[in-house]
């Protein structure tokens, strides 16, 4: 059993706060038991402050709020903000660019939305097995071990941007090299999708140790 | 997890269950009840109050009033209390005469964790029974679901007092998790007393914040005040209706004072949460704490103050977005022999 070795300022008893409009707009006979359990429970329970980076308006996007972060650095998150937006905008200009050079009957299939493009990127960046080294009898081994969601976002997360701050060329800024990085993995190209084959081929490769896994 | 505070001083030593002769006899205690019933009665004779009608309370600023002192720690300040809060409560011996202990599961070391866990299992097995009866017979099982929300299970401090023994997580979540098993059994109801032994109601009181009406100035405009707070910044908002969604803060417009997106994207949480953007307008005044925390700040304050404005409902829907919770995170203090307050020094190896 894993116990949590940091502490929150949060009584444990606290629960995450549900930000969305159109959760709370739905009648309620379209909610589920579950969700009629978790209506209750919240109805009693005290909830947590929402944190700055969330908010209620279409432009807070999850996802798009944990990638910024992990692109920030000393707590620079003006900057990291500002490449986000930058890079959004520089995949809008590209796909844009290829939207008004394609023929007609191609236009529908060309997707425009720099939001869409980047979880569809992100979703093919995610690997699907990882692998994790277990010590048996001195000797260390790679074996393949089923992940949990947060860790594949984690890995797709970090794989892209520790792929556009080494391997680019000096004077490329970072949106320019995201936004090549992003689109390259929305049509599963890429250094990044070639980094998560490889790592899937390990893990297949290094098949017969997986009953050494005990959880 | 929270961390460990306040324990009371029965559990604070290590092993309440080896205690040695009693510290103090019964006699003792009760010799100290009729002292102190005794000098409460003096005391309010000597206030000039109603022996009768005196309170822990007024006992309290007695002797604040009379033996004035400074210290800091309250512990040691001069303090009249009932000796039950004085003297922790302690087990009587557990042993006879003859060094024969009288429990038989004196020798686990943990006599009353493992006789409690007994009792529960045989609930357990209890209702079991019962609900095999009834199966045999074809009867329905009665389902009234017990309102879980309502309740919360003891804490691990408070069964700790109960029992007057130290307890550890593993045993704790243990417990929990059979009281659980017990609970959710469809004829759990007849074992309902017991249960309710371990479990306490949760104040729904928690949410009932008394929501000021509105106020209104000399245009006859309805406006409502707020006040908020986030690390170190204070703020206090006014919300004026029929407004045009101009907001201004320390008599600057938003757009001057806050450059980045992200706090002017706060600032208008609580309006397009509600829908109402352009219909109030907002003077505020904000000091301390940096960008980040002034602009939380001015959004709780205008969350309180949109209160008045709003439903019920809508009041509780702003609760369950977060958006009316004082934020308690704050910088961590720096401790002795780290460099912050979590990074060590660099380990050198000479």
């Amino acid at each position: 059993r894993v116990v949590p070795v940091r502490w929150s300022r949060y009584n444990p008893s606290y629960l995450e706060p549900e930000v969305k409009k159109e959760s709370y707009q739905k009648p309620l006979e379209e909610l589920t038991e579950e969700e009629r359990e978790q209506m209750e429970l919240k109805a009693v329970r005290p909830i947590k402050a929402a944190p700055p980076s969330l908010s209620s308006s279409v432009f807070s996007d999850p996802m798009i709020s944990k990638f910024t972060n992990m692109m920030m650095k000393s707590g620079n998150k003006v900057l990291a903000r500002s490449i986000m937006s930058q890079t959004l905008e520089a995949i809008k200009r590209k796909q844009l660019e290829k939207y008004h050079k394609a023929p007609e009957n191609e236009k529908e299939t060309i997707e425009c939305s720099p939001y869409v493009i980047f979880h569809q990127a992100l979703k093919n960046c995610q690997p699907i097995i990882g692998l994790s080294n277990i010590t048996k009898g001195g000797k260390t081994y790679q074996v393949p071990v089923p992940l949990t969601d947060n860790r594949k976002r984690f890995l797709a997360m970090k794989w892209l941007i520790t792929e556009c701050r080494e391997n680019k060329h000096r004077r490329t800024m970072m949106p320019e090299k995201l936004s090549q990085e992003l689109l390259l993995a929305f049509n599963n190209e890429g250094p990044v999708i070639k980094k998560k084959h490889v790592l899937h081929k390990m893990a297949e490769a290094n098949r017969a140790y997986a009953h050494f896994r005990w959880w | 997890t929270l961390r460990l505070i306040y324990t009371t001083t029965a559990v604070q030593r290590k092993n309440v269950g080896a205690s040695g002769p009693e510290k103090y006899t019964e006699a003792f205690i009760k010799k100290q009840i009729e002292e102190f019933n005794l000098g409460k009665r003096h005391l309010a004779n000597m206030m000039g109050e109603d022996p009768e009608t005196f309170t822990q309370e007024d006992i309290d600023r007695a002797i604040a009033y009379l033996f004035p002192s400074g210290l800091f720690d309250k512990q040691a300040r001069p303090m009249m209390k009932h000796p039950t809060e004085v003297f922790p409560e302690q087990r009587k011996i557990q042993w006879g005469e003859d060094g024969r202990p009288f429990h038989f599961l004196f020798y686990t070391g943990k006599q009353a964790y493992y006789s409690l866990m007994h009792e529960t299992y045989e609930k357990l097995l209890n209702v079991q029974k019962h609900q095999d009866q009834l199966m045999a017979e074809d009867l329905p099982l009665q389902k009234e679901k017990r309102n879980l929300a309502g309740s919360r299970w003891l804490t691990k401090i408070e069964l700790e007092e109960m029992l007057l023994e130290k307890l550890s997580d593993d045993d704790y979540l243990r417990f929990i998790q059979l009281l659980k098993k017990l609970a959710a059994l469809p004829c759990a109801d007849i074992e309902e007393k017991y249960i309710q032994k371990f479990s306490r109601e949760i104040p729904v009181q928690l949410q009932k914040v008394v929501i000021e009406p509105l106020q209104y100035d000399e245009r006859g405009v309805a406006f409502s005040t707020g006040e908020g707070k986030r690390k170190t910044a204070r703020a206090t908002t006014v919300v004026y209706d029929n407004g045009t969604g101009k907001i201004t803060v320390n008599g600057i417009d938003i757009l001057h004072y806050f450059p980045v997106l992200q706090d002017r994207e706060q600032l208008l949480f609580p309006f397009q949460f509600l829908g109402r953007i352009g219909k109030h307008d907002m003077v505020c005044t904000v000091s301390g704490g940096g960008r980040s925390a002034q602009a939380g700040a001015i959004r709780l304050a205008s969350a309180k103050a949109l209160r008045s404005f709003v439903t019920e409902k809508e009041v509780e829907f702003m609760r369950q977005a977060g958006l009316l919770t004082d934020d308690p995170r704050v910088k961590e203090r720096k401790k002795p022999g780290q460099e912050g307050p979590r990074r060590k020094f660099t380990w050198k190896k000479r």
